[in-house]
């Protein structure tokens, strides 16, 4: 296999030394330490490893094409989901989210999907299944889940604008349904040119957000009724899924 | 009828009071014991303050070290000199980017400092907290009724359940499916920590007794023993050498009903064969049973919980458990960040 594309490479060889005050109130600043090939089922990628400064906890990048440099470039943040992400869990759809992101940047000249590594931090991974055993005992309540904490938007979108700027990308095209998360990324600096509306793919598999009209305070119920959770701070949208405003 | 009553006079409970206190907020504080402080708790045993709880303050926020660095009396980097492998009882205590407190008067000084100011009411077992005609009532043991409009519980987690237990039944009668469902929930969190307990053996010799070349030792190969810190070490001119021997939980857990001579004599055998015989003949012991001694680490909430009932008034739960990190530092953190939410995020 060849060596990843030079410009990515030349950012390793940057940021050595690189040191800054920090992005967002945690003041997390991120390097990037490596850069490779990634072939994957979907399509043949880089990644890029960024350590950070806080809790020395390693994100990563999955980009395709030429982007140092680049203007427009579509970029997905993805929260890293165990369970969904590596298991294949059904109590979110953060799978589905995922693979329609790689696979949609690999049909794109080019296109970053941004991974944030939230459940490696601190108490994530424990308190998420604290809170889907609420949810088994239909006790999940916003200010239970606001405890448990697992996901934490603020810090993920501060190292996110890190990330972006990091790589060079000069205005990026977010992909998202949540028109929020574009002045999340602006407010650390981030120029974002366009929003890309995130729609999956209709298969068998996201059946229930077709047939499910009802939603209740951010989780569906799937056909296999549990009680499905949105991980990604972004509605899912299939397509063919009517618009409901 | 208060603004805040807070049960509970730990450091949780402390801090979140003198959050809200600062910001104008007319604050009653009930204690259970006869003093502030909960487990972050000093006694004189012949004549010397000894630590019965944590051994040492230890953290790395920077707001909780600035409360920390108001209170007098400070003696900075304790414990010194560490002997074995064990692990203490917050992993982290130990790393270099921690900073590691004590007071020559005990590490009761943290949370006396902090009730300064306070409206405190020791002696005062709560019995029960519930809502009538959208008022908070906190009713304590001896039939007193105190009225807030937001009540903040920061005690041991299984003693803040309890309480929050006894209002479910109060609010499923009055203010129906919201609250009910409010309370019910953070129940079902609240049932998922648990404390685990710890036997304590204050042991005073002869100040002039064989060198002890550390401040604390972590056993790591001790079914008994967690820690035995050279308590007085910490004390300007000590009248006698005290140590402060902690049981592991578990130990701890099967001997909790045992008389304290039993689980006293273990502690100090044990001590004896690490530290030579004459460890086995203290001139004194004073035994503290700490039932609700901490919770396992590892498994803490982000955040304090903040109830809202649909009358408007306000249920806040802080403790340990509350933020990352645990031990005094979250209970502090817990606190104070309750009182914020409180503060910012009106009913």
């Amino acid at each position: 296999m060849k060596p990843a594309d030079p410009n990515l490479l030349g950012l390793v060889a940057r940021d050595h030394d690189h040191e800054c005050q920090g992005f967002g109130a945690a003041k997390v600043c991120v390097r990037i330490v490596a850069v490779a090939q990634l072939p994957t089922r979907f399509g043949d990628f880089q990644i890029v490893a960024f350590l950070n400064n806080r809790d020395q906890k390693d994100h990563i990048a999955i980009v395709h094409g030429d982007v140092v440099g680049h203007s427009d470039v579509p970029t997905r943040l993805h929260s890293e989901c165990l369970t969904g992400d590596v298991m294949g869990s059904l109590r979110c759809d953060c799978r589905d989210q995922l693979e329609a992101a790689l696979q949609r940047i690999a049909q794109e000249p080019r296109g970053v999907v941004l991974y944030m590594r939230q459940e490696g931090r601190g108490i994530g991974l424990a308190n998420k299944v604290r809170a889907y055993a609420l949810q088994d005992a239909g006790m999940d309540t916003v200010e239970a889940n606001l405890a448990l904490g697992f996901r934490d938007d603020e810090r993920d979108y501060a190292v996110a604008a890190h990330m972006i700027h990091s790589l060079g990308l000069q205005s990026v095209q977010l992909m998202t349904n949540n028109p929020g998360k574009v002045g999340q990324l602006e407010q650390h600096g981030v120029k974002v040119s366009a929003r890309l509306p995130h729609l999956l793919p209709a298969n068998p598999h996201n059946r229930f957000y077709l047939e499910t009209k009802g939603k209740r305070s951010g989780h569906y119920i799937d056909f296999s009724g549990l009680p499905r959770l949105q991980e990604q701070s972004d509605e899912v949208r299939v397509e063919g899924m009517p618009d409901d405003g | 009828m208060h603004d805040v009553i807070v049960i509970g006079a730990g450091v949780a409970g402390l801090a979140c009071a003198r959050g809200l206190s600062e910001a104008g907020r007319q604050v009653l504080v009930v204690e259970r014991s006869r003093g502030v402080g909960g487990r972050c708790a000093t006694r004189r045993v012949d004549g010397q303050p000894v630590d019965l709880g944590p051994m040492f303050l230890h953290g790395d926020d920077p707001a909780f070290l600035a409360a920390v660095d108001r209170v007098p009396g400070a003696m900075e980097d304790w414990p010194r000199l560490i002997d074995g492998v064990g692990a203490p009882c917050q992993p982290e205590a130990l790393q270099a980017h921690q900073r590691r407190i004590v007071f020559a008067a005990g590490l009761s000084a943290f949370p006396k400092h902090l009730a300064e100011g306070l409206q405190v009411q020791l002696s005062t077992t709560v019995a029960g907290v519930d809502v009538v005609d959208h008022t908070l009532r906190v009713r304590t043991a001896d039939g007193t009724v105190l009225e807030a409009n937001d009540v903040v519980v920061a005690l041991p987690v299984e003693q803040s359940l309890q309480l929050l237990v006894d209002l479910a039944e109060t609010v499923s009668g009055t203010d129906g499916q919201h609250d009910a469902r409010q309370v019910a929930g953070a129940c079902a969190l609240l049932r998922m920590f648990g404390s685990v307990p710890c036997l304590t053996l204050v042991a005073g010799y002869d100040v002039d007794g064989p060198p002890l070349p550390w401040d604390v030792q972590y056993p790591a190969d001790s079914e008994c023993l967690q820690l035995i810190a050279h308590d007085s070490t910490k004390r300007a001119s000590p009248a006698a050498r005290v140590l402060v021997l902690q049981g592991r939980p578990r130990w701890s857990r099967q001997r909790l009903e045992l008389p304290a001579e039993s689980w006293g004599a273990e502690l100090l055998a044990e001590a004896a064969s690490r530290l030579g015989p004459w460890a086995a003949s203290p001139r004194f012991t004073w035994p503290h049973r700490w039932r609700l001694a901490r919770v396992e680490r590892g498994t803490e909430l982000r955040q304090p919980l903040r109830l809202t009932l649909s009358g408007g008034q306000r249920v806040g739960v802080a403790g340990e458990v509350f933020a990352p990190g645990g031990g005094v530092q979250a209970a502090w953190l817990s606190g104070m960040r309750l009182a914020e939410r409180l503060l910012k995020e009106p009913g």
